[in-house]
């Protein structure tokens, strides 16, 4: 068992456009993304749980070329308007850093 | 010409270009200077209130830095998303410091201004036709969106740009664009593949982003006819396949393919190879045209005006029983005010940074916190409405008696005062949609003028 901050060199939100906030796991190696990709974590349902949004609305990408997985949920509230906390969407990954990765 | 070089002097232009590697790059001597000025990222408030995200004098620094250099060089200066936002008052502002720049260097060149602020009754006119949907997943778009905006930009492909260089400009200063047409205009001018163009233009305006350590120094992308090859222009900083490839990720939802006006880039088959410690190569980018040209659309709505007020919990009494305290004053406050303000007029919301400050629902953790940063937010029609609901929270929390007190003197460490502080004028995202066009400029008038020694002619 191994913590996701442990098993990548980027771990990060960011918005992608006004309205979604995308998630980017850069992985240190080949074996690592591997790893965590076939370690049924990054699948929408359990990230729903993780992240609080709705399954249907998670999407999830695997970019082996970037040693990468890239999950992108809507925003809860648009930048900077007044529900939001987050302008940038960049302090959103919190609750990916401590997943259990087997 | 077998190869072009392609400059990107900066991803945000008028925040300060890093001089030693900017410098560097112009010592290649490119074949165009590209930067891109501004983004959605910096939230709706610049497009909103016409102003500009970074200083006017650094701006002035900035794209005297890039002009001089492009007129010394002699090879076109193209920028994109002028003034942050885009929109006329931040294409006139940029124009104002352009002028001064060319009068004090008594320069030479064609300009080229590339419109970007779009019509409400244009607007209007495509969603009659059908002919405007949301760009991804938000609310579809209503005559009263439009109508209630502040202003609307369009963000322009590439055949603007080019529309200028046909027209011989050799400086292009444009409104809101996308940023990777701003540097992929001139090598499709020239005849180079489109999708490599894209590619390229989507990965420089980024600066050294795409390197590692990651910067914001100037960047050069060399293109041939089968790919291109990326260096930073800082020694430091290393362009390798998997920093690059990485790149793809950044600020999109997917890495395999971006979104463009007029279609989309297709990047399943790029491939990235080392061509030494700091140069990476990269190939199998592909464009694929829309059969209909689209243009995305930003606009904003105005929401009002803002006072917010900060004050520390230390008590651990209070600590412990934080967004409880806060509901309750939220409501004291509702109550005291109603029949003096209209509820619908303002908003308040106290933002509990140590509890959940920065990820409000979506938290996840409870714990503990020593102490506790409220800021007591409002928004209302009118800045006095705002400052007089604020001045009212702000008080109603220090003096509330909550459960358990001790500490009856006052429940909040205040930095300073006066408490309350104007966050000027607040706007929200409202338009981020699609509509299609008939002509991929129909949306974006240039206008063309001479500048001879400092002095605009015509």
């Amino acid at each position: 068992m191994a913590r996701l901050r442990d098993l990548c060199h980027t771990l990060r939100s960011k918005n992608a456009g006004p309205f979604q906030i995308t998630f980017d796991a850069i992985f240190r190696t080949e074996d690592e993304f591997q790893r965590a990709r076939e370690s049924g974590v990054f699948t929408p349902g359990n990230l729903a749980q993780v992240l609080r949004y709705p399954g249907q609305d998670i999407k999830v990408v695997f970019y082996p070329a970037g040693k990468a997985i890239k999950v992108t949920v809507p925003r809860r509230a648009p930048s900077g308007s007044f529900d939001d906390t987050d302008v940038f969407g960049c302090q959103q990954h919190a609750p990916l850093l401590d997943l259990d990765i087997l | 010409m077998d190869e072009m070089r392609c400059f990107c002097a900066s991803g945000q232009l008028g925040h300060g270009i890093p001089r030693p590697a900017f410098e560097r790059g112009i010592s290649l001597k490119p074949d165009y200077i590209g930067a891109d000025c501004g983004s959605t990222d910096i939230g709706p408030y610049y497009l909103g209130a016409g102003t500009c995200d970074g200083h006017p004098d650094i701006i002035r620094r900035d794209l005297e830095m890039v002009l001089l250099a492009g007129r010394r060089l002699d090879v076109p200066v193209i920028l994109g998303s002028a003034g942050s936002a885009g929109g006329e008052p931040h294409l006139q502002l940029t124009l104002r410091v352009l002028y001064e720049i060319a009068q004090r260097h008594r320069l030479s060149f064609h300009l080229a201004v590339i419109h970007a602020e779009v019509d409400k009754s244009y607007v209007l006119n495509k969603l009659a036709a059908n002919k405007a949907r949301p760009c991804g997943r938000l609310h579809e778009l209503t005559a009263g969106h439009i109508e209630r905006a502040t202003r609307i930009v369009g963000q322009m492909g590439m055949e603007p740009f080019i529309k200028a260089l046909d027209a011989g400009a050799d400086v292009i200063v444009a409104g809101r664009a996308c940023d990777a047409a701003v540097f992929a205009a001139m090598p499709v001018w020239k005849g180079y593949d489109k999708g490599l163009a894209m590619h390229l233009g989507k990965i420089i305006e980024c600066s050294s982003l795409s390197a590692e350590p990651g910067g914001r120094d100037a960047i050069m992308a060399t293109l041939d006819r089968d790919g291109f090859v990326l260096e930073s222009m800082n020694p430091i900083r290393r362009c390798t396949p998997h920093s690059v490839a990485a790149h793809s990720l950044y600020e999109q939802p997917d890495p395999f393919e971006v979104v463009e006006p007029g279609g989309r880039l297709d990047m399943t088959e790029s491939r990235y190879v080392p061509i030494d410690e700091r140069r990476t190569r990269v190939t199998g980018s592909r464009w694929e045209p829309n059969p209909v040209y689209t243009i995305k659309l930003e606009g904003v709505e105005k929401l009002g005006y803002r006072y917010f007020s900060l004050g520390a919990l230390r008590c651990p009494v209070s600590t412990g029983q934080a967004k409880s305290i806060l509901a309750k004053v939220e409501g004291i406050v509702g109550e005291l005010l109603n029949g003096d303000f209209d509820p619908r007029d303002y908003r308040l919301k106290f933002r509990a940074y140590g509890v959940d400050g920065a990820m409000g629902d979506g938290e996840t953790v409870r714990a503990q916190p020593l102490e506790i940063m409220v800021v007591t937010d409002v928004v209302a029609r009118t800045p006095e409405i705002a400052q007089a609901v604020c001045s009212v929270a702000r008080y109603n929390l220090l003096h509330y008696f909550y459960d358990g007190i001790l500490a009856t003197g006052g429940n909040l460490a205040v930095p300073f005062v006066p408490a309350d502080v104007s966050g000027g004028e607040v706007y929200e995202f409202s338009l981020y949609h699609l509509i299609e066009v008939d002509d991929p400029c129909e949306l974006f008038p240039m206008e063309l003028i001479e500048i001879r020694e400092g002095a605009r002619r015509g």
